[in-house]
C-alpha cells in the first residue's frame, strides 16, 4: 500500500515538475471526436487511422462518437476541451463552412479551430443509371425540363455542390432530397425516379463497377475515367474545386509543438500499410496535408463558397 | 449458388473456435435485450472497436449472435414487468404482461422463446428463397411505397385500439406532432425546436420509448405496491411454481398460422429500410387481432398476442438482410452497424457485396439462425429463475429498473438531455396509463411520422406534384392502397355483419 502511494506521489511530482508539452505523448489517452454515429464515412476513416496513430504516438487513441445537431455537436465538444492535444476531432468540410455561410449557428467558431491534418479528399462525379439513354451532361441539360437529382439533405455537401455546379453549367435542377444515405440516393437513380445523382467518385465506384450506374462527367481537372468528360472538357474548370475533405482539428490555440507531433503521427498513419490497403480497397483518395496546408485549404474553401452565398441562401 | 457457401459457413461455425464468439454474442445480446433502453444497436456499436483485431468471419459470428438474441431478451422484461427491453418488444407487453399477472409467465416466456426461434428460422428461410430476387424487391420499393406503407401502419393503429378509437387517434396525433420536431428532412428548416439545439435532429426514439414504457410502468408499479404476479389470482405459494413453459412452447405449434403470418410480416417489413422491428411486431400483432374470431380476448392474456409480435421481431432480421444482399445497404439500424463492422475490415459494402463477400454474408446468416435458436434455448433454461422477478416486491424492482434504464439511455449517446427526456416521457406515459390513452400508438406515430412526411414530399418532387397519378401507375402502390382501405373498413364490415346476425336471430 505504502509502496503504491509512494509511486503515486512520485508520478504526480514528475507530472507537476515536467512541462506537459514536452512530455507529449504522455500516458493519457487521446480522444478523436467523430461528429456522426458509428459506421459512417467519418467514423470509418477515424477508426481506420486510429490504430496506426496509436502506434506513432505511443499512447491510447480512442475514437468517440458525438453525433447530433447535423454534425455540430462533435465540433462543440472539441471546442470546449482543453487545448492540450488530448481531445481532437474530425470535421465535415465543406459542409460546416457552408452551414456557417448561410447563417447557421454551429455552436463553435470554425475559424478558430486549430487545423492538424487533412486525411483524405474526394472529388465529385455525375452518374446516371447503367441503361439510361443519357450519355453526357449535354443530354441531361436537353431533357426539356429541370433535371431531377437525388440527395440526402439540403445541407449535405453533395447537395450544395449540385446546386452550385448545375447553376454554373446553366441547367435548372430539382434536387429531390431526404434520402437516408448516399447509397439510397444512388438506388433512387437505379429505380428511375430521378435522372442522375452527383456524388463523390469513391462512393459511385461501387455501383459503376457493377454496371448499375454509369459516369457521365467527373468534376476533376484531369480525366479519371476514359470517355467521361472532366471539368475542363465541360468548359468549366472551376468545377474541379468542389470536393469533400476529411480534416482533423482541435480546440483553439493549440501549442505548435503538440500540433506538430500529432500531425506527424497522422502522416505516419497515412503511410502505413494497413491504411493504404484500406484506402485501395474502398477507393478512398488519401491526401495528407500539413497543418499549414490544411489551414490554407480551409481558407480557400471558405473563400470559394463565399462567391455562391446568395445561391445557397 | 449460395448453398455451398451456406454449408461451409455452417461447418466453420462448428469447426473453429467461432462457436465461442457466437455464444459470447448470444449472452451479450440477451443482456442488452433485457435491459430497457439498451438494445442490439447499442451492443453492436459498443462491439465495433472490439472486433477491429478479429477475423472478419469471427466478427460476423459475434455480431450475428447479438442481433439474433436481443429481441428474445427484450421480450422477457416485456412479459414479466410490462417494460419492453427493446423497442420492438412493446407489442409483446399487451398480452404477455396480463399472462404474467395471472401467474402464467411461464406460458408466455415459453411461447415467446419458441416463436422467436421459429420466427428467426422462417425469416432466414424466406431470405434464402428471395436472394435471387433481392435486387428486384429493393428496386420495387420507392418513396411512393414507403409513404403508403406508413399510411397502412397508421391505419392499422387507428383501428386496432378497440373501443377507444378517439383516444387512439389523439395519442397518434401527438406522436405525429412529436415526429415533426426538428430539421425538415427535405428543406433542412428547423421546426418546433424552441431554440433548443437538442431538438435539431428531432425527438429521439429510444429515450421516448424507455420513458413511455419502462419509467411510466415503474411509477405505476410503485404506486400500486405488492408484486407483479397478483396474489388475488389465487396463487398460493404452492401453485406459484414455474409451470407452463412447455405448454407455451407447444402453443406456438398449435397456433402455427399466427406464427407464419407474424414471420412473413416481419420479413417483409424488415426488408424495407426505415420501418424497423417496432412497426413489424406491431403490424403482426394488430393483424392477428383483426383476423381473430374473438378480438376482444386480446389485451387480457391471449397467447397468440405473444406469438405474433415475437415471431415478427425475429423474422425481421432475415428480411433486413435483403437490401444488404442486393445493394449492400442496411435494412435496419443493426444491419447498418453490421456493415460498419465490414467496412472496418476493409470490405466495402455495395451492390457487389454478395459477389465478393459471400463468405461473410452467409456467415452472418448462419450466425443469426444459430443465435435465434440458441438464445431461446438459453432463455428456456433460465426461465425458472427469471420468472421469480414477478414475485419480488416492487420496492426492490422499481429502483433497480429505473437506475438501469436511465444508465442505459445515458450510455447510448452520453447525453444528459436524453436522461431528462426519458424522465419527462415517463411522466407523460404514466399520465397516459392513468387516463387510459394507448402509449404504443404515440410511439408508432413517432416512428412513422418522419418517413411518412419525407416520402410524401419526395413523391411530390418526383411526380411534379401529380402524386395520385404517380401512385396509381405503380402496381405495388396500388396493392398497398387496397390493403389500407381493407384494414380500415374490415372492422366496420364485421360489425355490420355481426349486427345483422343479431337481428336475424
Amino acid at each position: 500500500m505504502n509502496n503504491l502511494l509512494l509511486k503515486g506521489v512520485v508520478a504526480a511530482a514528475m507530472l507537476a515538475a515536467s512541462p506537459v508539452l514536452a512530455e507529449f505523448p504522455s500516458d493519457d489517452r487521446v480522444t478523436i471526436v467523430v461528429p456522426y454515429s458509428a459506421g459512417g464515412g467519418f467514423d470509418t476513416i477515424v477508426r481506420t487511422f486510429a490504430p496506426a496513430v496509436e502506434i506513432a504516438l505511443g499512447t491510447t487513441v480512442i475514437p468517440e462518437n458525438v453525433p447530433g445537431a447535423s454534425g455540430t455537436r462533435g465540433g462543440q465538444a472539441v471546442s470546449r476541451a482543453a487545448a492540450d492535444g488530448y481531445t481532437i476531432g474530425i470535421y465535415n468540410i465543406p459542409g460546416l463552412n457552408v452551414a456557417e455561410l448561410v447563417g447557421r449557428d454551429l455552436g463553435f467558431d470554425l475559424a478558430s479551430v486549430t487545423w492538424i491534418a487533412n486525411l483524405a479528399q474526394s472529388n465529385y462525379a455525375i452518374a446516371v443509371a447503367g441503361d439510361s439513354p443519357i450519355q453526357s451532361v449535354q443530354d441531361l441539360c436537353n431533357l426539356g425540363r429541370p433535371i431531377k437529382l437525388s440527395d440526402t439533405g439540403t445541407n449535405s455537401t453533395s447537395s450544395i455542390t449540385s446546386v452550385i455546379a448545375f447553376d454554373i453549367l446553366g441547367c435548372p435542377i430539382v434536387n429531390v432530397t431526404g434520402y437516408g444515405g448516399s447509397n439510397d440516393t444512388m438506388i433512387a437513380v437505379l429505380r428511375g425516379e430521378v435522372d442522375a445523382t452527383l456524388k463523390p467518385i469513391s462512393s459511385l465506384a461501387r455501383y459503376t463497377d457493377t454496371g448499375d450506374l454509369r459516369l457521365i462527367a467527373t468534376l476533376t481537372e484531369e480525366t479519371v475515367a476514359e470517355g467521361v468528360q472532366n471539368a475542363v472538357e465541360l468548359g468549366h474548370p472551376e468545377l474541379a474545386q468542389f470536393g469533400l475533405s476529411r480534416a482533423i482539428g482541435g480546440p483553439a490555440d493549440m501549442p505548435a509543438e503538440i500540433v506538430a507531433i500529432l500531425s506527424a503521427a497522422f502522416r505516419t498513419a497515412a503511410e502505413s500499410e494497413d491504411v493504404i490497403m484500406w484506402a485501395e480497397s474502398t477507393g478512398t483518395e488519401l491526401n495528407w496535408l500539413s497543418p499549414e496546408d490544411t489551414t490554407a485549404m480551409m481558407a480557400d474553401i471558405s473563400e470559394f463558397y463565399l462567391q455562391y452565398q446568395d445561391l445557397l441562401k | 449458388m449460395g448453398f455451398d457457401a451456406l454449408f461451409s459457413a455452417s461447418y466453420e461455425i462448428v469447426a473453429g473456435g467461432n462457436v465461442l464468439y457466437l455464444l459470447a454474442g448470444i449472452l451479450l445480446g440477451l443482456c442488452f435485450g433485457v435491459i430497457p433502453g439498451l438494445g442490439g444497436t447499442t451492443a453492436l456499436a459498443l462491439l465495433i472497436p472490439v472486433t477491429f483485431n478479429m477475423e472478419p468471419l469471427a466478427a460476423m459470428y459475434l455480431a450475428g449472435g447479438v442481433m439474433g438474441a436481443t429481441s428474445f431478451g427484450g421480450s422477457i422484461t416485456a412479459i414479466l414487468l410490462n417494460t419492453p427491453g427493446t423497442a420492438p418488444n412493446a407489442a409483446t407487453t399487451f398480452d404477455g404482461y396480463p399472462l404474467a399477472q395471472q401467474g402464467k409467465a411461464g406460458l408466455a416466456i415459453g411461447a415467446s422463446a419458441a416463436a422467436s426461434a421459429l420466427g428467426g428460422l422462417i425469416g432466414l428461410f424466406t431470405l434464402l428463397l428471395f436472394i435471387p430476387l433481392a435486387k428486384k424487391i429493393v428496386l420495387s420499393f420507392g418513396p411512393s411505397e414507403f409513404f403508403l406503407l406508413t399510411v397502412l401502419g397508421l391505419t392499422a393503429i387507428a383501428v386496432s385500439v378497440r373501443g377507444k378509437l378517439l383516444r387512439g387517434l389523439i395519442a397518434g396525433c401527438v406522436g405525429l406532432i412529436f415526429a415533426f420536431v426538428g430539421a425538415d428532412a427535405i428543406s433542412g428548416e428547423l421546426r418546433f425546436t424552441g431554440g433548443v439545439g437538442y431538438l435539431w435532429d428531432g425527438i429521439p426514439l429510444v429515450p421516448t420509448l424507455t420513458g413511455m414504457f419502462a419509467i411510466s410502468q415503474m411509477i405505476e408499479l410503485a404506486l400500486k405496491g405488492g408484486s407483479v404476479a397478483r396474489q388475488e389470482a389465487g396463487n398460493n405459494p404452492e401453485t406459484m411454481k414455474v409451470t407452463g413453459v412447455w405448454a407455451g412452447v407447444k402453443s406456438v405449434f398449435t397456433h402455427w398460422p399466427v406464427l407464419l403470418r407474424g414471420s412473413l410480416i416481419g420479413t417483409i417489413i424488415g426488408a424495407i429500410p426505415g420501418l424497423g422491428g417496432t412497426v413489424a411486431s406491431f403490424l403482426a400483432y394488430s393483424s392477428t387481432v383483426q383476423t381473430d374470431k374473438d378480438p376482444d380476448s386480446y389485451g387480457k392474456g391471449n397467447i397468440r398476442g405473444v406469438i405474433a409480435p415475437e415471431a415478427a421481431n425475429n423474422a425481421k432480421d432475415g428480411g433486413s438482410l435483403i437490401p444488404t444482399i442486393a445493394f449492400g445497404i442496411p435494412g435496419s439500424a443493426e444491419t447498418a452497424l453490421f456493415l460498419g463492422i465490414l467496412v472496418l475490415h476493409g470490405i466495402d459494402p455495395g451492390p457487389a457485396i454478395l459477389l465478393y463477400h459471400e463468405r461473410e454474408i452467409y456467415g452472418l446468416i448462419v450466425a443469426l439462425t444459430a443465435s435465434a435458436v440458441g438464445a431461446s434455448l438459453l432463455g428456456l433454461m433460465m426461465s425458472r429463475y427469471l420468472i421469480l422477478i414477478t414475485k419480488v416486491d416492487v420496492g426492490v424492482v422499481v429502483p433497480v429498473v429505473i437506475a438501469i434504464s436511465l444508465t442505459g439511455v445515458y450510455v447510448l449517446e452520453g447525453r444528459m438531455a436524453d436522461v431528462l427526456l426519458t424522465l419527462v416521457m415517463g411522466i407523460v406515459g404514466y399520465l397516459m396509463i392513468r387516463f387510459d390513452y394507448p402509449r404504443l400508438t404515440l410511439v408508432i406515430a413517432l416512428v412513422l411520422g418522419e418517413t411518412a412526411e419525407k416520402s410524401l414530399h419526395q413523391v411530390q418532387l418526383i411526380s411534379d406534384n401529380r402524386v395520385l397519378a404517380y401512385m396509381f401507375d405503380r402496381p405495388i402502390s396500388v396493392i398497398l392502397i387496397v390493403a389500407t382501405l381493407l384494414t380500415f373498413f374490415l372492422p366496420m364490415m364485421r360489425q355490420v355483419m355481426a349486427r345483422r346476425k343479431m337481428i336475424a336471430e
